[in-house]
């Protein structure tokens, strides 16, 4: 007696402790999705402008850093090592800080000694990656020509990095004149780099003929003003359209990668939903005991074949026919694409939703087909107007469930997709058909092609995890949902 | 072996000739001839087992999804064969009603039961629909009732009243004959007795036909009984003859309860 009681309390702690280890998996892979993502929100936004003072009569005057005769004015912070230092920047600095700034002022208008030049500091801030800026952050620049310029006058020009987009950068951008050299006149003046990132401006020229002199010309400020907080500006930009997280100012918009593995899971189930509920209807209601006896183990071979299997099949089969079809009107370099993608999702996800709903249409009792047959329901009425309404949230549930496996699907996704970040665009056929047959990519790939080689806790690092986050709140929902049909299909039935 | 035996001056409704039924070669009813009074409630007795219910199925093809089912001999209806080929079973089973042992609602509203035949069978909308269905309930006693919630489901009533939107749901179709398997087997004393006067009214316009195992059911409700053992139609006649003056042995002995 006391062994059979001594046996069921320890099967129920089996239990409660196989219970506790599932909850507390859960709870530990969202911990720590979340705790690793926080290296998204801790990102210093980066801007780079390039900011010149060159003759107007400049030949690469729109290339601003190119044009060695230009004067380079400022680019940001990591260049004026002495400003650096400074604690606050803020401040507009002193005559003896500005002197011991000598880097940051750098003239060589129209010079003959090109030995006068100081090119290490001009051509430096060419090739330099830009340094992460932070809130509140201020530049201060100084503008003068050297005594061998002839003109009168000087442009001011500045333009932005190549890659800086100012739609990206959550800062507001200002650039202003805080100090006109003695008798000088000048209107005030102050620039939105925002609105208007590439520019120049005829300024009456200021000459400095000893080093003193320099510290007199023209003073401008280049202003960095946060226009929202580094969490909301990160959640701002992870929902752009555009994923380019290795480039000099790395974006983090994950909208394409959102939208394509939503468009792949919304195809694949489009496609496999009605087929699977086809054949489940067939299984249950039509296929002798002897068909449904082979075809089950059937489709759990098939529901166990691997991923990777799976993907190297579309490769070689699903890829080539769609290349052959779309290949030369669309000039495709492969048929790896959405639709290759959709299609073999759709295959690997068929066993899973034919054995899920062919479960819901026979947990309706046949008394229920016996009243509709007797009611003189053919068929089709019976499995229209009575199984299909009864068996619905098993149905349901087997649909979201198929949903959420197609949307973690890493593999197939992988190899098919051909990786190339794309926003789907449906503005005409033309586009449509060319979004579903193009590259594209999913964020379960994203995640797996780019964990592998990520800085190690950089803010690209974090958004991987920002991006596994979002599609583990994504399944863990529909997976909820599901389960809440299931329990709904249970109570009805 | 008994010879069909049917009543002078009573229509026949319904009747099954040399019907023998076997699954998978296990014989369920032997060599059966019945005739089925109209306008009459038959009711089909006999220990479990003996066939009766599988009788009752082979009146509105109902056995034909068994697998391993086998069917010889005739079912008239309206002078065809039930079973001869090219028979519509949509037609036959609109003209042949059933309803089951345990009640089966389907998982919809009330209204829906009911209206969900004569919409398919015969396209009925809106107001003539509503009509049918009123009258459908109104001939089940269940009308006033649920009148007031015709949109609440149907499993949300209890199993008397969902057996009686069962027979609701048969009416509305229109059939002629009503075939019931042990309609009340499943349900209370009292739910019992209202769909015992049901089918007492009902028979005054349809040929009912009834399996029961409540002997006492059968002797209240059916105006002629058939009594089967093992496969074999061994009685028939008239209730009160069937019960109080038995022709065989068998028949006697089941009804004083020595056996069954």
């Amino acid at each position: 007696m006391w062994r059979i009681r001594l046996f069921d309390s320890l099967v129920q702690a089996a239990t409660w402790v196989a219970g506790g280890l599932l909850l507390l998996t859960i709870v530990a892979v969202f911990y720590y999705l979340f705790a690793e993502s926080q290296y998204a929100f801790q990102r210093k936004f980066p801007f780079g402008f390039r900011i010149a003072l060159q003759p107007p009569d400049s030949e690469y005057r729109n290339e601003v850093s190119m044009d060695p005769t230009a004067s380079l004015l400022a680019t940001h912070r990591e260049g004026t090592d002495a400003l650096d230092d400074a604690e606050d920047a803020t401040r507009l600095p002193s005559h003896e800080e500005l002197s011991q700034m000598q880097a940051l002022v750098t003239a060589t208008a129209q010079t003959d000694d090109p030995r006068q030049l100081r090119p290490d500091a001009l051509f430096r801030d060419c090739m330099r990656a830009p340094k992460r800026a932070e809130q509140g952050e201020r530049f201060l620049l100084l503008a003068f020509a050297l005594p061998h310029y002839t003109g009168n006058r000087m442009v001011l020009a500045w333009e932005p990095d190549v890659s800086f987009d100012p739609a990206y950068c959550p800062y507001e951008l200002r650039l202003r004149l805080v100090r006109a050299p003695e008798g000088v006149q000048v209107k005030p003046l102050e620039i939105d780099l925002r609105r208007q990132p590439k520019g120049s401006l005829e300024l009456p020229v200021w000459k400095a003929r000893t080093q003193e002199e320099w510290l007199q010309g023209y003073l401008f400020e280049l202003e960095a003003r946060p226009t929202t907080t580094t969490t909301l500006a990160t959640i701002q930009q992870f929902l752009m359209p555009d994923w380019a997280p290795t480039i000099l100012y790395a974006r983090f918009g994950m909208l394409p990668l959102l939208l394509a593995t939503l468009l792949i899971t919304l195809l694949a189930i489009g496609l496999a939903m009605p087929l699977g509920i086809a054949a489940a209807v067939y299984l249950s209601e039509q296929a002798s005991p002897r068909i449904r006896e082979w075809f089950k183990p059937i489709l759990e071979i098939l529901a166990s074949i691997p991923t990777v299997v799976l993907g190297y099949f579309g490769v070689m089969l699903i890829a080539p026919a769609l290349q052959q079809m779309f290949g030369e009107a669309l000039q495709l370099s492969s048929g790896r694409g959405l639709l290759a993608t959709a299609l073999m999702m759709a295959v690997f996800i068929l066993p899973t939703v034919i054995s899920l709903s062919e479960d819901a249409l026979r947990a309706v009792p046949n008394s229920l087909r016996e009243g509709a047959e007797a009611l003189g329901l053919t068929l089709a009425e019976r499995v229209r107007l009575v199984l299909l309404p009864t068996a619905k949230s098993g149905l349901i549930a087997a649909g979201l469930l198929a949903i959420a496996r197609v949307m973690g699907e890493t593999m197939i996704v992988w190899i098919l997709s051909d990786g190339t970040p794309t926003m789907p665009d449906f503005s005409s056929p033309a586009a449509a058909l060319g979004t579903l047959v193009k590259p594209t990519r999913g964020i379960p790939d994203t995640i797996a092609i780019e964990m592998g080689n990520v800085e190690f806790e950089s803010p690209h690092y974090g958004h991987l995890f920002l991006l596994g986050l979002t599609l583990f709140v994504l399944t863990l929902g529909i997976n909820l949902l599901g389960f809440a049909y299931r329990k709904r299909a249970q109570v009805v039935l | 072996m008994v010879a069909a035996m049917t009543l002078p001056k009573q229509k026949v409704a319904m009747e099954t000739v040399e019907l023998s039924v076997s699954y998978n070669g296990k014989p369920a009813l032997k060599r059966v001839s019945l005739a089925f009074p109209a306008n009459a409630v038959t009711a089909l007795i006999g220990p479990s087992g003996c066939g009766k219910s599988t009788l009752l199925r082979c009146l509105n093809r109902m056995n034909d999804r068994i697998p391993g089912v086998e069917i010889t001999g005739k079912v008239m209806l309206n002078g065809e064969d039930i079973y001869a080929r090219r028979v519509n079973l949509t037609r036959l089973r609109r003209e042949v009603g059933m309803v089951f042992q345990k009640p089966n609602p389907f998982p919809m509203s009330i209204f829906e039961n009911v209206a969900l035949g004569p919409r398919l069978h015969y396209g009925l909308r809106g107001r003539a629909l509503q009509e049918v269905v009123e009258d459908a309930l109104r001939k089940a006693a269940l009308w006033d009732e649920v009148k007031d919630e015709l949109h609440k489901s149907g499993l949300a009533l209890s199993g008397g009243q969902q057996q009686r939107l069962c027979i609701a749901r048969m009416l509305a179709v229109q059939p002629r004959i009503l075939l019931m398997d042990e309609p009340c087997s499943a349900l209370d004393p009292i739910s019992t007795q209202k769909i015992e006067e049901l089918i007492v009214e009902l028979g005054k316009q349809y040929t009912v036909i009834v399996v029961t195992h409540n002997l006492q059911q059968a002797a209240r409700i059916s105006h002629y009984t058939g009594f089967l053992m093992y496969g074999e139609l061994v009685e028939w006649g008239e209730t009160r003859q069937v019960f109080e003056n038995p022709t065989r042995p068998e028949t006697e002995d089941y009804i004083r309860g020595r056996f069954g």
